[in-house]
């Protein structure tokens, strides 16, 4: 098969990682051209192919699979550079997009303003038609105002057309019609319908969704059209694969259809790389963190499925598509300190950014931030940052921090600089909470997996305030998700509404069964379009059920197919049962409340071949080799400085183990073993961090 | 029982800034997985769509460690109650109870509201309070929803909860819970006190965790620190604001019971220092129907606008309300003596905040807002045919018009009634027509409803159905028809838009609601139609920039006259241009 490359285009940078047919790979990062983010693909490949001395030509024709992560989709939006969008809703709720029901997300903020619709009103026209809630038609569809809006959205040189129809995921015959009018009086707009995008009940969040897709269609079409072409000028022959936000890939021309499932893609391929690397250690379930110079994000994976959530939004509009669960703050390397009017240290959102960077880069910035504190602790190296290719100025970040921090605070420069660690610290575990306590999971029984260039410093941290006692830093965590992109699946999502309550009378059977059959017949289709064979289709059912009389649902995941198949509607309800109480609280079990079906879901595997290294033999348990020195770091427990080993992680070899305190440096990331922790390398030399001694 | 606060193991525990960063954060996060908890598993819409509910942990005095509140009218709603429930049972307070309140004469909002409040204990010591309330889909009284402008004492209003335990030690009191179920209509309402019940299971897991966590000493030291960290940031902000006593009034119109009736609300604000003082003294009596509200509403509404007008990201605790001082005293319509009926005292928060902007427009010029729409509230109950049950909604989709407009920012539209400030959510129009038997026509903005002005107030809606099931009543309990009662602009800012609301039979006949009137015996295949109102505009309407008032022409929010006649700008409707020398003219700068 060749090469296999995992493209992950970042703000900074794009990220490469290529692999061999041995499975060894190779890190390469190139800056991003956000005018056209192919340049930076192409050159990235070019250095490539100049590494391995191939022609570029040479080196794509050996290329058998590249899979590709972008977020030109979500920076059109999140900079409103959409293309010219009109929207088509049922005479009378056009304005449910705008509206957002009608929330003000800071209750007490009188200048905090709505976010300005993807769709402005005058491009949002009336059609008169209606279908009720059972799914039958109580006025006929005008076509004459679908004509009248084409020639409005023709004179405004519309590109893309959303049809939104009320209750036309119970009948969609009125969005199918308009939908025909639109493509054969404006063929080249990109058009969807409701129905199709996403055919469940609630009809902002459905509308909301088509909107975004049409939106961001034709700038992903020419996106991929002008990838495809130039890696095929290039003699580029092998699969083009494109990450998609609910972890799995997908072909070009799938991903071009159903545009908004790349809208939230960007970190969606991280809790994938952690699922690999887990596996070579026999778990299923962690926690995956990824902390940057911006941004921190964690998400949870269990029994080997990432966690998957339906109420995402961009920009403030919801985005109702299965995408990953991945929380995301403002907390990384160069999240600023403050002190809030009652005097309380707080740390980010704010950021320093690459520009003007943290105090102690020399660039300009003053504020004092994160990597200022883990210079000043010791944690990092004034002469080993990046290797050694930038070189740290202690001075200013001790300025920084005493003129911001202690001297407000009355502190002494390192008791602010320990104070900043610390809140950094609490700021991440309560997110990585938030993902796990919220949904009912006890984050103690989840290794964290650690990924990005800063986490490592705090990672031990944050395990020890939540109690978690296993971190595995990956030898490739500084890109973490362009490795995760080789790891994935092709992954297609479908719903069906079905509002019935879970009774053998409630339910008919041949609905039922139906439902599923159509949903595994689209999800067959779709992936033997892409060439998937029917041995590595996977199709893997959901329900969402509620008691009888609430409003939201519950997933109910890992059903038997047997249950389904079986109508046996007892084991879905003792599993919906479980759920509810491991959720919140409480279970309506004994109380015999009804349970209500809402949706049905299904979803389609096409199962990849993944590249994988084979293991190092083992080197024996001394890292001596690897030690290159000591110096003074900040120990918490100790409340000062202590001299301790630092190691050249890049120098350890499998088995090799060490007991904190120590710092192991790589080119890329910095690892803090506190006192107490313990530090193996497996053998992919990926290092584990065991709070009590090395495992 | 013995008391935390008492700190009885005698240890002192040095306070760390750090610390106190990380257990604010740590509270915070704890009443948000409360609310999930609601959110995700109540059955009244209410609750679930609209979110009227507040999370909260109180210490062993019940003063508030962190809340986390849905709608900002519930900000101050359970510490005044949880005082109550405190003081009521003394030392009769034990591991696993758990306690039921309600009753506005002591300590409550408003009679919907039940709270819900268990005690967490950390061995034999009572260390704090999880809390909830959630407004209730009924709670007995006359008039199903429990809005009855016909209650002329608060026992046809609803049924009382003084403090009450239904789970004593662990075992659920049956005789108790099914004495209070067998006096509200619903069943729905005992399924979402179990899930508020829930979600205080949640909190007194978090707490404890907490506390085993950081230990009990160094829990208690901490928390008065945050206290104190939260007064000294409100003490700042009040500094900052000039000396002096700032005068404002405003007027709610209809009592439910005279054609006519006026009530006044008279404020003076007495800034000094790093001190503030409300003083309601000279508001009109309490009337004799249900417009009035108990103390806990007015200071909950007083404290919504207070932090408005002041940084937003002070942490919520008892701090906040220790450089505020509020007089107003009882008989009052904002603080109605017992037996009063009360049920409206939520909706007074409009007025009582158009009050506060008054007094403030002029020390607090670039933070005050104009005047937000008065929401014109309406419920419906009946039977659905369809299903064969019951129905009750409030029409929240209908109800929410814009908010006023501020220094550098247009006014929200949509965003409905101040007391909950966005909170609050439009029905989804699909889930709407699934739970009630309504059919939706129409759920539009409604053009040239916000007041004009250099920032312009938002824009409200029309929203109009048709009522197809059985058995309807309609409750009205709401303001903002009256001429005086329009969204007030400011600086030069124009007014809003008022309210309206109509139900228009099969047989030809109109009935207009009153606002506070129950409509009986609604026909099925009844139109309604409601329009709420746009919020006030700030500043002259002359200064606004052409291109925006073009676009608000262009997105059909504001007409080509309207633009004309109160901005001055002149716009040709065909070709949808700014006519600029017209404009000019029109605006007396030519």
């Amino acid at each position: 098969m060749g090469y296999a490359i995992g493209i992950d285009v970042g703000g900074t940078f794009t990220d490469f990682l290529l692999l061999d047919d041995a499975g060894e790979g190779r890190i390469f990062k190139v800056l991003s051209t956000p005018d056209d983010p192919s340049d930076a693909v192409v050159a990235g490949l070019e250095e490539m192919a100049a590494a391995d001395g191939l022609s570029l030509t040479a080196f794509l024709g050996a290329v058998g699979r590249i899979v590709h992560g972008t977020t030109v989709t979500t920076n059109a939006v999140l900079t409103g550079n959409t293309v010219r969008t009109g929207l088509l809703a049922t005479r009378g709720f056009r304005d449910a997009l705008q509206m957002r029901r009608g929330i003000r997300e800071k209750l007490y903020d009188n200048k905090f303003l709505a976010p300005v619709p993807v769709v402005p009103r005058w491009l949002r026209l009336p059609v008169t038609e209606r279908i009720d809630e059972t799914g039958a038609e109580i006025e006929p569809l005008n076509l004459g105002d679908v004509d009248a809006a084409i020639d409005a959205f023709e004179e405004a040189g519309v590109e893309a057309v959303a049809v939104c129809f009320m209750h036309a995921y119970a009948n969609p015959e009125h969005e199918r019609a308009a939908l025909d009018r639109l493509r054969a009086r404006m063929p080249d707009a990109y058009v969807s319908a409701s129905s199709d995008v996403l055919p469940q009940v609630r009809f902002y969040e459905r509308t909301s969704t088509t909107v975004l897709n049409v939106a961001v269609g034709p700038i992903l079409k020419r996106y991929l059209d002008r990838l495809t072409g130039r890696l095929a000028e290039n003699g580029f022959g092998g699969t083009l694969l494109i990450m998609q936000s609910n972890g799995g890939v997908t072909t070009p021309e799938v991903a071009t259809g159903l545009a908004a499932s790349t809208l939230l893609s960007g970190p969606a391929a991280g809790p994938i790389a952690g699922r690999a690397l887990a596996e070579k250690h026999g778990r299923d379930s962690f926690i995956t963190i990824d902390m940057g110079g911006t941004s921190f994000e964690a998400s949870m994976v269990r029994g080997g499925a990432p966690a998957i959530t339906t109420s995402a939004s961009v920009n403030r509009f919801a985005m109702a598509l299965p995408t990953a669960d991945i929380k995301t703050i403002g907390a990384g390397g160069g999240s600023i300190a403050w002190i809030d009017g009652g005097g309380l240290l707080r740390m980010g959102p704010q950021s320093a950014g690459a520009k003007p960077g943290p105090a102690c880069y020399g660039l300009g910035g003053e504020a004092p931030t994160c990597s200022d504190a883990n210079l000043v602790l010791g944690y990092l190296s004034a002469g080993y940052f990046a290797g050694g290719r930038i070189t740290l100025d202690t001075g200013r970040a001790e300025g920084a921090i005493r003129a911001a921090v202690a001297e407000p605070l009355g502190m002494s420069l390192v008791e602010a600089a320990a104070g900043m660690y610390r809140v950094m610290n609490v700021n991440m575990a309560s997110a990585i909470r938030e993902i796990s306590v919220e949904r009912g999971y006890d984050p103690r029984d989840f290794p964290l997996i650690c990924a990005g260039g800063a986490g490592a410093i705090h990672a031990a941290m944050i395990a020890r305030e939540l109690g978690i006692g296993e971190i595995v830093v990956p030898r490739e965590a500084s890109i973490f998700c362009a490795s995760g992109m080789m790891q994935t699946d092709l992954r297609h999502d479908y719903v069906r509404s079905c509002a019935a309550s879970l009774t053998a009378e409630g339910l008919d059977p041949g609905r039922f069964s139906g439902l599923w059959q159509a949903m595994a017949e689209e999800g067959r289709l779709t992936l033997t379009a892409e060439g998937v064979g029917a041995d590595r289709q996977r199709f893997v059912p959901a329900l969402d059920l509620r008691y009888q009389g609430q409003y939201h649902e519950v997933r109910v995941e890992d059903v038997p197919q047997a249950a389904i198949d079986g109508f046996d509607l007892d084991v879905i309800a003792n599993l919906f049962h479980a759920a509810h109480d491991r959720l919140y609280g409480y279970s309506l079990q004994e109380e015999g409340t009804g349970i209500e079906l809402v949706n049905l879901r299904l979803t389609a595997f096409g199962v990849t071949d993944k590249p994988g290294s084979s293991p190092e033999p083992e080197a024996g348990d001394d890292p001596s080799a690897a030690r290159k020195g000591r110096r003074p770091v900040y120990l918490a427990d100790l409340g000062d400085f202590a001299d301790i080993d630092v190691f050249d992680g890049d120098l350890l070899r499998h088995g090799n183990r060490l007991d904190g305190p120590a710092i192991v440096e790589t080119v890329v990331t910095t690892i803090f073993v506190p006192p107490g922790f313990g530090l193996s390398v497996d053998a992919w030399r990926n290092c584990i961090l065991t709070d009590g001694g090395a495992a | 029982m013995t008391s935390a606060a008492a700190n009885p193991a005698g240890e002192t525990a040095a306070v760390d800034p750090i610390l106190a960063s990380v257990i604010q954060r740590r509270l915070k996060s704890i009443t948000e997985e409360m609310g999930l908890t609601l959110l995700r598993t109540t059955r009244s819409p209410i609750l679930n769509e609209a979110r009227d509910f507040v999370t909260g942990l109180y210490d062993a005095n019940g003063d508030m460690l962190e809340q986390t509140e849905y709608i900002p009218v519930l900000a101050f709603a359970l510490q005044p109650a949880c005082k109550q429930v405190i003081s009521f049972f003394g030392d009769d307070i034990h591991p696993g109870d758990v306690i039921l309140h309600n009753d506005v004469f002591s300590g409550g909002n408003q009679n919907n509201d039940v709270a819900v409040f268990r005690p967490v204990f950390c061995g034999e010591t009572l260390v704090a309070w999880s809390a909830c309330k959630g407004h209730q889909a009924d709670i007995g009284g006359a008039v199903a929803g429990g809005y009855n402008p016909e209650a002329r004492e608060v026992w046809q209003e609803a049924l009382r909860i003084p403090p009450l335990k239904i789970y004593d030690r662990g075992t659920l009191r049956r005789d108790v819970w099914g004495m209070v179920f067998a006096n509200i209509r619903y069943p729905i309402v005992q399924e979402d006190i179990r899930a508020q019940i829930g979600g205080t299971v949640v909190g007194e897991r978090g707490v404890r965790e907490l506390v085993d966590r950081y230990g009990l000493a160094s829990f208690l030291a901490h928390k008065d620190y945050l206290f104190d960290r939260t007064e000294a940031m409100v003490a700042a902000e009040i500094a900052g604001i000039p000396d002096g006593v700032y005068k404002g009034q405003s007027t709610v119109y209809y009592d439910g019971v005279t054609d006519g009736s006026e009530m006044l609300i008279n404020l003076a604000v007495t800034v000094a220092g790093d001190a503030v003082t409300f003083d309601f003294t000279g508001t009109a009596p309490q009337t004799p129907g249900f417009v009035n509200a108990p103390f806990s509403a007015t200071a909950s509404a007083l404290m919504l606008t207070f932090l408005m007008l002041i940084n937003p990201d002070i942490p919520h605790n008892a701090g906040l309300l220790r450089r505020v001082k509020i007089v107003n005293p009882e008989g009052s319509f904002l603080n109605a003596a017992f037996p009063a009926a009360t049920t409206f005292g939520n909706s007074i928060t409009g007025p009582t905040s158009d009050a506060i902007f008054r007094a403030f427009a002029d020390a607090l010029p670039h933070m005050v807002s104009a005047g937000w729409n008065r929401s014109l509230n309406i419920g419906i109950t009946g039977h659905d045919p369809r299903r064969d049950r019951p129905f009750v909604d409030i029409l929240f989709l209908a109800l929410k018009g814009g908010s006023g407009a501020t220094w550098q920012a247009d006014g929200y539209d949509h965003i409905g009634l101040i007391n909950c400030a966005g909170g609050i959510l439009a029905q989804d129009y699909e889930m709407f027509e699934i739970q009630n038997p309504v059919r939706l026509v129409r759920h539009e903005y409604d053009p040239d409803s916000a007041g004009a002005g250099r920032w312009r107030g938002g824009v409200g809606t029309e929203t109009e159905f048709r009522i197809e099931g059985e058995k309807v009543t309609a409750v009205a309990f709401g303001d903002g028809v009256e001429e005086g009662a329009r969204a007030f602009g400011l600086f030069g800012g124009q007014d809003g838009s008022l309210n309206t609301a109509v139900f228009r039979q099969p047989d030809g006949i109109e009935r207009v609601p009153k606002t506070k009137q129950i409509v009986r015996d609604i026909p099925g295949g009844t139109v309604f139609v409601q329009k709420a109102g746009g919020g006030g505009g700030y500043g002259d309407p002359n200064e606004r920039p052409p291109e925006a008032v073009l676009d608000d022409v262009r997105n059909g929010m504001v007409s080509v006259e309207a633009a004309r006649r109160a901005y001055g700008v002149v716009i040709d409707a065909e070709t949808l241009t700014v006519d600029e020398a017209a404009t000019r003219e029109a605006r007396g700068q030519a």
